[in-house]
């Protein structure tokens, strides 16, 4: 009653206006906002094709004259890059689709099961989400390098005289394990959407399968799973997306076999060792053209899921 | 009989979630549970490499010792952490909440909107921004300048001298707009999470506060703001989580720089102390939350 009372009282101008001048606010906002995200971008890549010449010369703004491969020559030979695109692909790729699969098993018995423990272990789920990776990166760095389950292995010493406890750094092995036990690369916070996702489906279907004598593992296969690609489309480009980011992780675990991220991390020293020292305009336009070939792959991916990513985001349904 | 069926049944279901859930206890004890102790124990010892063994010796405080009394600079550093957590905090949840609200909306051009900012959550959480953010630019006589790209972006010593502002003050401006600029391109996964919570709150809800008579700022409140809160929660706490492990973080970039050395002891014992004062700050900042607005709105 009083809103509309206060309406009828608003003279006719400002009430055809307010709209208007709203949807003006809201995309002054989001020009602004999009600026910040969008200018850098462009920068790098008008910047990784200038020559070192164009790139001081302040009558060139954004594209350059002369356009030049130099940069991402350069840039190529220092990353190491087929063999570091390698490596992504070998060990962060597999290990995030591994990921996606395991936490999905993971959420699915948390969210549907009651089971004596489940309590203990939803307290775990948030102390993975909160404890930094870095705390236990140590100590996972120094297992891997002697591994060792729980000392089982050390026992192979005493019994054969000779210990079985392989050097895995540097391998596969050590980005995939963690990954199929659903512990991997903040893997807390993706059990936690699936876990989200499951808990708001509703439960009738399985609970008929069930009746029709059908096990829990088939159920989930072959009902849950298949009604659920929005979670797993969201926890896959997360996923996807951080191991592709991945640093803290790759740099410890790595020694020659460097991913990208970790190459492109050190890109400045590794220019100088060609010849390029930090200081020289080419070292930095080389960099921009790392970014550039870092970025790219990655985008395109994204730009191949982003409708179904954006509508998956509407309906994964967190409400924390 | 019937009960004791019923009983089996309930057996034979809790016995099939274990078997889901096995995997997961098995990854908890072996990557999770077992690192976390060892790192403890890392923290009152000396660890030192032979061929084919690792050898650990207790020593006692002597690493905390270390890192609160003889590092000139850890005290300098957790300043530096907090001080950048107390702003960007409050405003990479209310740029993200701003953006969420935005762009839920139907409006034309929200498809590319949605694009460009989630474009964000790619890119952000890598290598890639901290050379794009910090490492921009160099002079005419081509000495490399640590400078930002902000300044590349907004001219902001024309913009004072057309307001009639002095120029000296620039610097300020300057820090400011890079602020802003780091906490946009951070607030990309909680702009996310922000969406698909809004998304989830019924549409009764609305029209019940419509035929109430609530105005838009109203509806907000009592709306809208109380069925996110469980969300803050998560989004807040991923937040912290976020700006205390960041790359550009002191505290953590100087323990791996000490991790790369091999020096394994004394950057476990800086990172303990540094992420135990982090939990008792968040602890004391959540329970205020939790007492006066968690429990009112429930």
């Amino acid at each position: 009653m009083i809103a509309s009372f206060r309406k009828k009282s608003v003279n006719r101008v400002t009430k055809r206006t307010r709209p208007v001048l709203y949807s003006l606010f809201r995309l002054i906002i989001l020009l602004a906002i999009s600026y910040v995200i969008v200018y850098p971008l462009l920068y790098m890549i008008s910047s990784s094709l200038k020559t070192a010449s164009a790139f001081q010369d302040p009558s060139v703004l954004w594209i350059p004259k002369i356009f030049t491969d130099e940069n991402f020559k350069v840039a190529f030979e220092a990353m190491d890059f087929k063999n570091a695109m390698l490596s992504t692909l070998g060990f962060e790729m597999v290990s995030a689709l591994l990921e996606t699969a395991t936490c999905a098993v993971t959420a699915y018995g948390l969210a549907r099961f009651n089971f004596p423990g489940k309590k203990l272990l939803m307290v775990m789920l948030v102390l993975l989400i909160m404890v930094p990776p870095q705390m236990i990166i140590i100590p996972m760095t120094i297992n891997f390098s002697q591994l060792d389950f729980l000392g089982i292995l050390k026992l192979t010493g005493g019994l054969f005289g000779k210990e079985l406890r392989p050097n895995i750094l540097d391998t596969a092995a050590c980005f995939y394990l963690p990954s199929l036990f659903s512990v991997g690369l903040r893997s807390g916070i993706l059990i936690f959407i699936y876990h989200q996702f499951f808990h708001g489906l509703p439960k009738e279907l399985e609970e008929a399968a069930w009746i029709d004598g059908s096990a829990p593992p088939r159920t989930f296969l072959q009902i849950a799973l298949p009604s659920s690609s929005v979670a797993i489309i969201t926890v896959l480009v997360l996923s996807v997306v951080w191991h592709w980011n991945d640093y803290y992780l790759a740099v410890m675990y790595t020694s020659e076999k460097f991913p990208l991220a970790v190459s492109l991390a050190s890109l400045p020293q590794r220019l100088s060792l060609i010849g390029i020292w930090p200081g020289d305009i080419r070292n930095t336009l080389g960099v921009m053209a790392g970014c550039v070939m870092f970025v790219v792959p990655i985008l395109i991916v994204y730009l191949f899921l982003q409708r179904k990513f954006i509508k998956s985001i509407d309906r994964v349904g967190i409400t924390g | 009989m019937k009960k004791k069926k019923h009983a089996g049944v309930e057996r034979l279901k809790s016995r099939y979630g274990l078997l889901f859930v096995a995997p997961f206890i098995v990854g908890l004890l072996l990557f999770f549970v077992f690192p976390l102790l060892s790192s403890v124990q890392y923290m009152f010892s000396n660890i030192s490499f032979e061929p084919g063994n690792t050898v650990i010796t207790w020593t006692g405080l002597e690493n905390i010792k270390y890192v609160l009394f003889e590092d000139p600079y850890f005290i300098n550093n957790v300043v530096k952490g907090f001080s950048t957590f107390a702003y960007s905090f409050p405003l990479i949840l209310v740029v993200s909440l701003v953006m969420a609200l935005i762009l839920v909306q139907k409006f034309r051009g929200r498809i590319l909107f949605r694009g460009i900012s989630f474009m964000t959550v790619i890119i952000a959480s890598g290598v890639v921004i901290e050379y794009v953010l910090r490492y921009q630019g160099s002079d005419i006589t081509g000495a490399g300048v640590e400078t930002s790209i902000m300044e590349d972006m907004i001219d902001v010593e024309s913009i004072l001298t057309v307001l009639g502002l002095p120029t000296q003050i620039s610097g300020y401006f300057q820090v400011v707009l890079n602020s802003i600029m780091t906490v946009i391109w951070n607030s990309g996964i909680q702009t996310l999470l922000f969406i698909s919570g809004l998304q989830a709150i019924p549409d009764q809800m609305y029209e019940v506060s419509k035929v109430e008579g609530a105005t838009k700022w109203e509806e907000f409140w009592f709306v809208t703001f109380p069925m996110l809160s469980k969300i803050l929660v998560l989004v807040s706490a991923f937040t912290v989580v976020e700006l205390f492990t960041a790359k550009t973080d002191r505290v953590v970039s100087s323990a791996y720089t000490m991790m790369q050395s091999q020096n394994y002891h004394e950057s476990t014992a800086m990172l303990w102390i540094y992420f135990l004062i982090v939990g008792v700050v968040i602890a004391l900042l959540y329970i205020p939350f939790h007492k006066f607005c968690l429990k009112r709105w429930e």
